[in-house]
C-alpha cells in the first residue's frame, strides 16, 4: 500500500508519496503556503499523484506534519514535525545523530538516538532571525531573487557583521549598510553567518556528528560552510532536504496502518 | 485567640456545592469575604509571594490576599511605567494598580512584599508611590545561619510594625492559632495534590489547580478541601470509585483526557490565577500534569510550621517559609532534593519547565534543572518559555506533542 506524508509548512506545503514495500520514493511535489491551507495541500497532492502516474486510490494512509498538520482534513492522522523530521533523516541517512532543519519560520535542532528515535530537541520559533524568512526579508531588500542570494555570499571578501536578533532590526541595520556602501556579497555573506550563529546557540553543546542539515534554507549555497564554521563540525545535505518531514510522515503512515491491522 | 481569625463560613445552610464548582467561583467568594472582613473592621493586607507569612498578618487580625497578577489585560498599562522586558507577573500584578482593576489591591490597606527577584523589589518601589508598603529583606544565601537569623529578625521588625499599625498584640497564642489553621490549609491542599501518585489520577492537573485561593484560611474553603479529599481519594487505596469519576468527567468534560495519558512534572514559575494557558495547553496535548513543583502547586505547602521543633512561633515561622526552594536563592539545592523527591514519588515520564519571559532567575537555573532531569532522573526535559500573551499556543502545542511522541515512542521501544 502506498503512502502519504504533507508536510504543511509555515512558507510551503510538501507531498511525498512513498512504497514502503520497496522503500521507494515515487513522487514529490511542493507548492508556496497561502490562505486556504486545506485547499492547497489537497490541490498538491492530486497534482502529486497525476504527475507520478498514480490513482489517488492507489494511495492508503496520510499522515500530516507541520505548523498545518491540522488543516489538511483528508490526512489520517496528525504526527508533529520533530518526529516526522527524524524518521525521514533516519531513512535517508541512518547514522545521522543530530538534525538542523531551517525552515521558512523556525529552525530545529534535533538529537537522535540509534534507530532514528528523536532523543532531544530544541525550537527557536519566537523569533524569524534564525528562519528562511530572513533570508526572504534580505532577497528583498537586496533586490536579488532568493534563488541566487546565496550564489552572491560567494563573492563576500569580508562578512558583514549583523547583530540583530530580529528580522525587522535587522533590515534596517542591513539598510544601514548599504548606506556605507557594503557589497551586497558581504550583506548575504553576514546574514547567513548570523543564522548559521543563532542556530548554534539552540543547540547548545549538544552536537553529536554526523550532523543532517535539512530545510529550505539547506538548498542555500553558502549556508553549509557557515553552519559548519559556527558548529566547528562537518554537516551534510541530504537528497531532498526540503522533503524530510514528509518523507518521515509517509514512512510513519505506513507504519501506524501496519500496527493497527495487527501486522 | 485563633476564632477572631477564622471568619465564620460564608456559605449557606443546606446542600453544598460540589468543590470543583464552589473553586471555581473562588474569587467570588473571596470577594465576599473580604467585603465582610472589611466591614467588621479587619484590614485588607495584599502579599505577592509566598514568602510572606500569612501567619503573621493572620495573628494581626488583618487578611492577606495574594495580589499576583495573572491577565495579559493589565500589561499594556504597566508598561507605561515599566519596561517592556520584564516577566508578566510582575507586569500584570503592577497594571491592576495602574487600572484600579483589582478590587483586593484597591480594598488594601498595606501591600507586603519581599526582595525577591530585582524586577519585584524595583518594581515595589513604584507600587510604594501610591500604596502603603512594606519590604521584608529576604537573604538569599538560604544555607547560611546567619541569614536565617537576619530573616528572623526581619520577622520580628514585621510582627511589631503590625502590631502598631493595627493596635494590636501579636501574642504567641495569636501566632499559634494562625499557625494551627495555616498548617491545616497546607495539610489538606497536600493531601489533595497526592491524589495524583494514583495511576491514572482521580482528577487533572488543572483540576487540581482549581483547589487553591488567593484568601487563606476560610474555613468554607477548608470544608471544600475536606469534599474534594472525600470525593476523589480511593476508597480501597488502588483507583477512585466508579461514581466519582463520572462526576469529574461531568464537570469538567473539557479537560479530561482519554487514557492512558503521558505522566508530566511541570517546575519552574508560579501559574497564578488566569495564567493558567501553559497547564491547559500540556493536558491538552494528552498529558496529565500530576506533580507542580512550582509556587501555586506544591513549593509553598511541602513544610509545616513545625512548634514542636521549634517552640518560639516566629522563628518557626521563619524556618518554613525560608526554606522555600525558590530561584533567587544562591545556590538553590533545596530545588532540587525536592525535585528528587517529587520524581519519585509522582513518578512522571517527561519534565516540563515553565519560565515567564524575562524571569532571569529561573531561566538561568533551568541549566541546572535540565541536567538534573536528564542526566540523573533519565526523563526527557522540555523549557516552555512564554508570556500570558496567547500568541504562541501553536507553538506550544507543537513542542508539547513533540515531547509526548518521543515519550510515548520510549516507552514503546
Amino acid at each position: 500500500m502506498i503512502c502519504a506524508g504533507i508536510d504543511a509548512g509555515s512558507r510551503a506545503t510538501k507531498v511525498l508519496l512513498f512504497d514502503p514495500e520497496q522503500a521507494r520514493i515515487l513522487g514529490s511535489g511542493l507548492a508556496d503556503q497561502g490562505v486556504d491551507q486545506h485547499r492547497l495541500a489537497a490541490e498538491l497532492f492530486e497534482r502529486t499523484c497525476c504527475d507520478a502516474q498514480l490513482d489517488r486510490a492507489a494511495v492508503g494512509p496520510i499522515v500530516a506534519t507541520g505548523y498545518g498538520r491540522n488543516a489538511v482534513r483528508f490526512a489520517d492522522t496528525t504526527i508533529t514535525e520533530i518526529t516526522c523530521h527524524a524518521q525521514g533523516v533516519h531513512h535517508l541517512a541512518p547514522d545521522a545523530r543530530t538534525i538542523i532543519e531551517i525552515g521558512g519560520q523556525d529552525s530545529k535542532f534535533i538529537v537522535l538516538e540509534n534507530g532514528g528515535r528523536v532523543r532531544d530537541f530544541a525550537m527557536n520559533d519566537r523569533c524569524a532571525a534564525g528562519s528562511g524568512r530572513f533570508l526572504e526579508v534580505v532577497a528583498a531588500r537586496l533586490g536579488v531573487d532568493l534563488s541566487t542570494l546565496g550564489e552572491l555570499s560567494r563573492h563576500s571578501r569580508q562578512a558583514a557583521l549583523i547583530s540583530s536578533m530580529c528580522v525587522v532590526f535587522a533590515e534596517t541595520e542591513i539598510i544601514g549598510l548599504l548606506a556605507e556602501g557594503v557589497a551586497p556579497a558581504d550583506i548575504s555573506a553576514g546574514v547567513q553567518n548570523a543564522i548559521a550563529l543563532r542556530v548554534a546557540a539552540l543547540a547548545g553543546r549538544m552536537v553529536t556528528q554526523p550532523v543532517c542539515f535539512t530545510g529550505g534554507v539547506a538548498l542555500q549555497s553558502g549556508m553549509v560552510r557557515a553552519l559548519e564554521t559556527a558548529l566547528s563540525c562537518a554537516v551534510v545535505v541530504p537528497s531532498l532536504p526540503q522533503y524530510t518531514g514528509a518523507l518521515g510522515a509517509a514512512i510513519l503512515a505506513s507504519r501506524q496502518s501496519r500496527a493497527q491491522s495487527g501486522l | 485567640m485563633a476564632d477572631d481569625i477564622c471568619q465564620p463560613s460564608p456559605v449557606v445552610g443546606g446542600e453544598l456545592p460540589d468543590p470543583l464548582a464552589w473553586f471555581g467561583s473562588m474569587i467570588d467568594h473571596c470577594y465576599d469575604f473580604a467585603e465582610g472582613a472589611r466591614a467588621e473592621g479587619r484590614p485588607i493586607v495584599g502579599i505577592m509571594c509566598e514568602f510572606t507569612p500569612r501567619e503573621i498578618i493572620l495573628a494581626a487580625g488583618a487578611v492577606p490576599v495574594c495580589l499576583c497578577g495573572g491577565s495579559a489585560a493589565t500589561i499594556p498599562a504597566a508598561e507605561q511605567l515599566l519596561p517592556a522586558n520584564l516577566c508578566p507577573l510582575i507586569k500584570s500584578t503592577f497594571g491592576y494598580q495602574v487600572t484600579g482593576k483589582n478590587p483586593f489591591l484597591n480594598w488594601a490597606d498595606l501591600v507586603v512584599a519581599e526582595t525577591t527577584c530585582d524586577g519585584k523589589k524595583k518594581m515595589f518601589e513604584l507600587l510604594g508611590e501610591s500604596k502603603p508598603m512594606y519590604v521584608l529583606e529576604l537573604p538569599q544565601k538560604a544555607e547560611e545561619s546567619d541569614a536565617f537569623e537576619h530573616w528572623v529578625l526581619e520577622l520580628r521588625k514585621f510582627q511589631q510594625f503590625l502590631a502598631n499599625r493595627y493596635e494590636v498584640d501579636i501574642t504567641d497564642q495569636r501566632l499559634g492559632g494562625a499557625i494551627e489553621l495555616m498548617n491545616r490549609e497546607r495539610r489538606l491542599r497536600r493531601q489533595l495534590a497526592d491524589l495524583m501518585v494514583a495511576e491514572p489520577p482521580p482528577i487533572t492537573g488543572r483540576q487540581l489547580l482549581e483547589f487553591k485561593s488567593i484568601i487563606s484560611g476560610i474555613e468554607a474553603d477548608l470544608a471544600q478541601y475536606e469534599r474534594a479529599l472525600a470525593l476523589y481519594r480511593p476508597a480501597d487505596g488502588r483507583t477512585a470509585p466508579e461514581q466519582d469519576s463520572t462526576r469529574l468527567t461531568h464537570h469538567a468534560s473539557r479537560i479530561t483526557q482519554p487514557p492512558p495519558a503521558v505522566r508530566v512534572l511541570l517546575t519552574g514559575v508560579p501559574l497564578v490565577h488566569g495564567a493558567e494557558r501553559v497547564l491547559e495547553l500540556i493536558e491538552g496535548c494528552g498529558a496529565v500534569v500530576v506533580c507542580m513543583e512550582n509556587c501555586t502547586g506544591l513549593k509553598p505547602i511541602l513544610e509545616d510550621v513545625d512548634l514542636k521543633a521549634e517552640p518560639d512561633p516566629i522563628r518557626a515561622i521563619g524556618k518554613k517559609y525560608y526554606h522555600l526552594p525558590c530561584s533567587v536563592m544562591t545556590p538553590n539545592p533545596r530545588r532540587f532534593e525536592t525535585l528528587r523527591g517529587l520524581a519519585a514519588k509522582f513518578r512522571p515520564q517527561c519534565v516540563i519547565e515553565l519560565v515567564w519571559q524575562a524571569c532571569l532567575t529561573y531561566d538561568v537555573e533551568s541549566w541546572k534543572v535540565r541536567k538534573l532531569v536528564e542526566e540523573e532522573l533519565e526523563l526527557p526535559y522540555l523549557k516552555i518559555t512564554t508570556d500570558y500573551s496567547p500568541s504562541d499556543s501553536a507553538r506550544i502545542t507543537g513542542r508539547v506533542e513533540a515531547l509526548l511522541e518521543l515519550v510515548r515512542a520510549k516507552h514503546s521501544a
